[in-house]
């Protein structure tokens, strides 16, 4: 054992002075430092993105109650060392010493509130603080101050708690969570809730338990409490609040797992040549082996334990540049998440190791374990070729093995088949074509000059390594298309999500009344102002006349749901209908439109009737339609919207969006001046959030592209290189008989030219089917064949495996011809 | 030591089947050495091969050193070459990515000796090549990459040693040298000696001489 050990570092050593290990290694490393660098950096971009996104929430996690917070939470919590915080709000009238009374929205806060982001106070000495309020103090809203005209020090009542005024709330970071709640800020301790006897039973307050802590530990306490929630409890996590920030990372993360994806194969590919080059250069080698006495059993040990070697120094390589590579990646991220996880935990290493396992075990492998099956009798007859050649067979495990590591490591069974799709037709049209192009080419070389005749002639000698070749320069080609027309029609996209003066600012609580003067106010202001829609509180009873269950503990399936309605005559912006139609503006037929992922909740369809109440009111509608809402655009959403006409019979406020320019932030103030009772969301924080995520990620996407583009070019070298050798010789026979050596450079020019035209046809063509698969199914983009790039692939397969190709093989002219011939 | 009797091997071909060695019955005792001598085509290397154990006969058997190499299978024949069995071939075939050292360390490794190093060394000096020692064939010339090959076939000490046309690369005075050491290095070590060859003062030389024709073998008188 330790022999073999020894031996085989030894030949491994030897192949390597003897440059023949180059690709094979590299392709290696490459493959292993792609998977921990992209995986890396996908956690680590995971984990820092919703912690800082969490600033949104003040917490990981929140559950958020009607009733008091049962105590069971907070002692589970405490037990698995979380860290927590807790915030109840309710409207409430406020009252100074002044004898000035307004309402208020109210939050007490206490525990470690908030868990993150921070608080910003300004104490009545003018200091800037982050400190929450005190027991027996409250804070107020600049607003709050005004109109109930205190002074620092001053007295204020909230219900009957009597509290002291001791500074301003200036922002919240949880301050676009949750919609409710009237008027202005106040923030209070929740040691003094008790005092202001505003909770009784059937009072409009909600209690909330803020959670923070390990990405593990957080998520382990929501499994635990989830199946215990009751009605009137829910669990907040940042993805679903910030359905914008989610989305976002979902298709970064989904990008660069593909990304990856295809790294991988690319690196399988350039193993698999680089592999079989290597094989071919070692029969010989094996055969004077065998003929001295080595057993195939003693040949396989010895390269299975050389690959094993070669392994562990590509897992050991890999790993460290892998690391390094996601630490690059990040560093453009660093300013925008300051530096909160900086370890990227061991899965990505086990996930890097096992893909080189995978690219060993069935890519690297196979070539070498039939040089087993050489023959001695090479020695003595040189044609003697390998016994029992399987390439098909090995193509097929491999394929497969690969389409296993990418549903391990992408998760995504849809992404997977797209590619392999996509390159089973490349490699199928590949054979066929090639195999046709090549018998075809005979004729032609005939009737071409002697360069043309020279390479034709060359291309099909080689006949089923040429075709080889360019299945693995059209695979190569299509790999790397696929990824760049991703990558473009991602970052369109991303540029469009959000465009120049998408609403970043919700307006809440208009009175109908007050419609006409807040649209002069804002003509005015000269700021645009999107459509007011209706919203009231309403609630699905029943469906079909079949009263839907309220919630229960464990209880599966539909249920009533409650949600804020609204009517339009027309369907909002970004909507599409899935099923049914959107209505005729003007009719009063009682019909209703929803949401898809509500339909499903009340397990309703179109035509289906519901029972519908809004506060004592109960009243019918049929489904007319189910819709698809985009929740990224930043745009008033609603599950359910009614006809105009039929929801005026039960009046409520209006609510809608406007953008305000970085410079018109005063024109809140102004606003909430004339209309005191108007309560604005400002989301342009989060906007600026996603966009600045966006810039960022689409930097390490580029520096993610740069690495496959290397991995591109790797499986080119690859398979470049592998047909140096045979043409070597064919040189220096051809030059020993006189030929011209620009003759010869013209020939392996034109050779390599025609297989990469070949190939790029081919890769236009798995490409254009795998990113149509991708684009449409998987990301959700829109896709435009790229006609332009049939005669692209064309030309530049041409150029690049042509100039590669005559590049590589230079040294083939350039040897002195004797060498070549000495050296048998 | 080697013994064959109704040694036949038929090839199929694209024209039909080929037979080129036919019904061959040898024997050679220890120690004795035998040149095979014949046309080209004519199966001496065939033969060579199928003595060696190297490919299977289609009829017919070898026996070497009492074992049937017909009872054994590929690997058992690889491990009786590694104890018996050394060879010298015309185009030396020395592995390219080793040492001149490493290259006649090789059967020794490969039968697991524990002093391969020293005794490769050893052979080295006896063939006059301690000098090249770390030097890789390509560097070498024909004469010496042969003189290479040589050290490693006797390094193993093996009781058989097959050579096909060990000089057909060389030129008469560098063959003339090569032969000298390869019986020199016979006679110290008792080896049984079978070699191929064109060259008649090569094959006078030998104890006994074997004429191929047409797949069949005579003693020559
Ligand atoms: N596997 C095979 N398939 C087809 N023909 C074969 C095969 N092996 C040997 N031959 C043919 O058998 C004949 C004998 O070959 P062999 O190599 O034994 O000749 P040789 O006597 O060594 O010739 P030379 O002196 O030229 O080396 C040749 O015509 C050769 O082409
Ligand atoms: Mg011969």
């Amino acid at each position: 054992m330790a022999a073999l050990l020894g031996s085989s570092l030894r030949l491994l050593l030897r192949d390597w002075r003897g440059g023949e290990l180059g690709v094979l290694f590299s392709a290696l490393i490459l493959a292993v430092s792609l998977v921990v660098g992209i995986s890396g950096f996908v956690n680590r971009l995971q984990i820092n993105l919703e912690r800082e996104s969490s600033r949104f929430l003040a917490a990981d996690l929140v559950v958020s109650t009607a009733d008091r917070t049962p105590e069971s939470f907070i002692a589970r919590a405490a037990e698995s060392g979380l860290a927590r915080g807790e915030t109840v709000t309710f409207s409430s009238m406020v009252v100074s010493e002044s004898d000035e009374m307004f309402l208020a929205s109210v939050k007490a806060v206490g525990g470690a509130y908030p868990l993150r982001g921070s608080l910003e106070i300004e104490d009545t000495n003018g200091q800037l603080t982050a400190n929450q309020p005190n027991p027996g103090e409250v804070l107020l809203a600049d607003r709050l101050v005004q109109q109930l005209n205190v002074l620092p020090g001053q007295r204020v009542w909230v219900g009957d708690a009597e509290l002291v005024y001791a500074g301003k709330v200036i922002s919240e970071p949880d301050g676009t969570s949750g919609f409710f709640g009237y008027g202005p800020r106040l923030m209070m301790h929740t040691a003094d809730i008790e005092a202001t006897g505003v909770i009784q039973p059937g009072s409009r307050v909600t209690f909330r338990l803020l959670i923070s802590g390990s990405p593990d530990q957080v998520s382990e306490f929501a499994d635990w409490v989830r199946p215990q929630l009751v009605q009137g409890q829910r669990l907040l996590t940042v993805e679903e609040s910030q359905p914008g920030i989610g989305a976002t990372l979902d298709r970064a993360r989904g990008f660069l797992l593909l990304a990856g994806s295809l790294g991988v194969m690319l690196a399988a590919a350039a193993i698999l040549v680089a592999a079989r080059r290597f094989g071919e250069r070692h029969t010989d080698h094996v055969a004077v082996m065998k003929s001295l006495g080595a057993t195939s059993t003693t040949i396989r040990n010895l390269y299975a334990a050389s690959l094993g070697w070669l392994g562990i120094a590509a897992i050991l390589i890999g790993s460290v540049l892998g690391w390094l590579a996601q630490s690059a990646m990040f560093i453009a991220l660093a300013e925008q998440l300051p530096g909160e996880i900086n370890e990227i935990g061991v899965s990505p290493y086990i996930t890097g190791a096992v893909t080189a396992l995978v690219c060993i075990g069935f890519f690297a492998w196979p070539p070498l374990a039939r040089l087993g099956l050489v023959s001695p009798l090479r020695v003595l007859r040189r044609e003697t070729t390998i016994a029992g050649s399987q390439r098909a067979l090995d193509l097929v495990l491999g394929t497969l093995s690969l389409a296993g590591l990418m549903i391990w490591y992408s998760k995504d069974v849809f992404l997977t088949s797209a590619l392999m799709g996509g390159i089973a037709v490349t490699v199928g049209l590949g054979f066929l074509g090639a195999r046709a192009l090549l018998s075809s080419s005979r004729q032609l070389g005939s009737r071409a000059g002697s360069v043309w005749r020279l390479a034709l002639a060359g291309m099909q000698r080689r006949g089923v390594n040429s075709a080889f070749q360019i299945v693995i320069f059209g695979v190569a080609i299509m790999l790397l298309l696929v990824l760049v027309s991703v990558r473009t029609s991602l970052l369109d996209q991303w540029r469009l999500q959000l465009p120049e003066g998408t609403p970043n600012h919700y307006l809440l609580n208009v009175a109908p009344q007050e419609a006409d003067l807040i649209n002069d106010f804002f003509t005015d202001k000269n700021v645009e102002v999107g459509r007011l829609y209706p919203s009231t509180r309403g609630r699905v009873m029943a469906v079909n006349e079949t009263p839907l269950p309220t919630w229960e503990i464990g209880q599966e399936g539909p249920r009533q749901q409650e949600a804020n309605f609204t009517s339009g005559a027309v369907m909002p912006e970004g909507n599409v209908v899935l099923d049914g139609e959107w209505w005729q503006p003007g009719t009063t037929e009682s019909i209703v439109s929803l949401e898809e992922g509500f339909a499903q909740e009340i397990g309703a369809e179109v035509d289906d009737v519901l029972t519908l109440r809004i506060a004592a009111n109960e009243f019918e509608a049929r489904v007319a339609n189910i819709r698809e809402v985009d929740w990224e655009s930043m745009q008033p959403n609603f599950f359910v919207i009614f006809p105009t006409e039929v929801l005026s019979r039960y009046p409520g406020m209006l609510l809608t969006s406007f953008y305000l320019e970085p410079g018109q932030k005063p024109v809140i103030g102004d606003l909430i001046d004339d209309f005191p009772t108007l309560t604005v969301i400002e989301l342009d924080v989060v906007i600026d959030e996603i966009r600045a995520i966006v810039d960022q990620v689409s930097q390490a996407i580029e520096l993610v592209l740069m690495i496959i583009m290397v991995a591109g070019a790797l499986v080119l070298i690859a398979g470049v290189t592998a047909s140096v050798d045979e043409r070597l010789h064919e040189s220096a026979i051809l030059r020993a008989l006189g030929a011209r050596r620009g003759r010869i450079l013209g020939a392996i020019a034109i050779e390599f030219s025609m297989m990469g035209a070949i190939a790029g046809l081919l890769a236009v063509v798995g490409a254009e089917l795998s990113g149509w698969l991708l684009q449409t199914q998987m990301l959700e983009l829109d896709y435009q064949p790229g006609w332009i790039l049939w005669p692209f692939g064309l030309v530049l397969g041409a150029l690049v495996i042509g100039g590669l190709g005559t590049y590589t093989c230079r040294r083939v002219v350039s040897v002195p011809p004797i060498q070549v011939l000495r050296e048998v | 030591m080697i013994t064959t009797s109704q040694l036949t091997k038929r090839v199929s071909t694209a024209d039909g089947d080929l037979e080129i060695l036919r019904g061959i019955a040898l024997e050679i005792k220890r120690g004795e050495t035998a040149a095979i001598v014949g046309a080209s085509g004519s199966g001496k290397s065939t033969l060579l091969g199928l003595l060696a154990g190297l490919d299977v006969s289609t009829e017919g058997d070898v026996v070497i050193d009492g074992t049937s190499l017909a009872s054994l299978d590929e690997d058992e024949r690889a491990l009786l070459r590694a104890d018996k069995i050394g060879f010298v071939f015309q185009s030396f075939q020395l592995l390219p990515a080793l040492t001149a050292l490493e290259n006649v360390m090789l059967p020794l490794e490969l039968s697991g000796a524990s002093d391969s190093d020293q005794r490769a060394r050893d052979f080295l000096d006896r063939v006059g090549l301690s000098e090249r020692r770390d030097h890789y064939p390509r560097t070498l010339s024909g004469g010496e990459q042969q003189r290479v090959a040589i050290a490693r076939a006797f390094a193993s000490e093996p009781l058989i040693l097959f050579a096909d046309e060990p000089t057909g690369n060389l030129d008469t005075a560098t063959g003339a040298k090569i032969i000298d050491l390869l019986f020199a290095l016979n006679t110290e070590q008792g080896t049984t000696l079978v070699l191929v060859t064109h060259d008649m003062s090569l094959a006078a030389r030998c104890g006994r001489q074997l004429v191929m024709q047409a797949g069949e073998l005579e003693e020559a008188s």
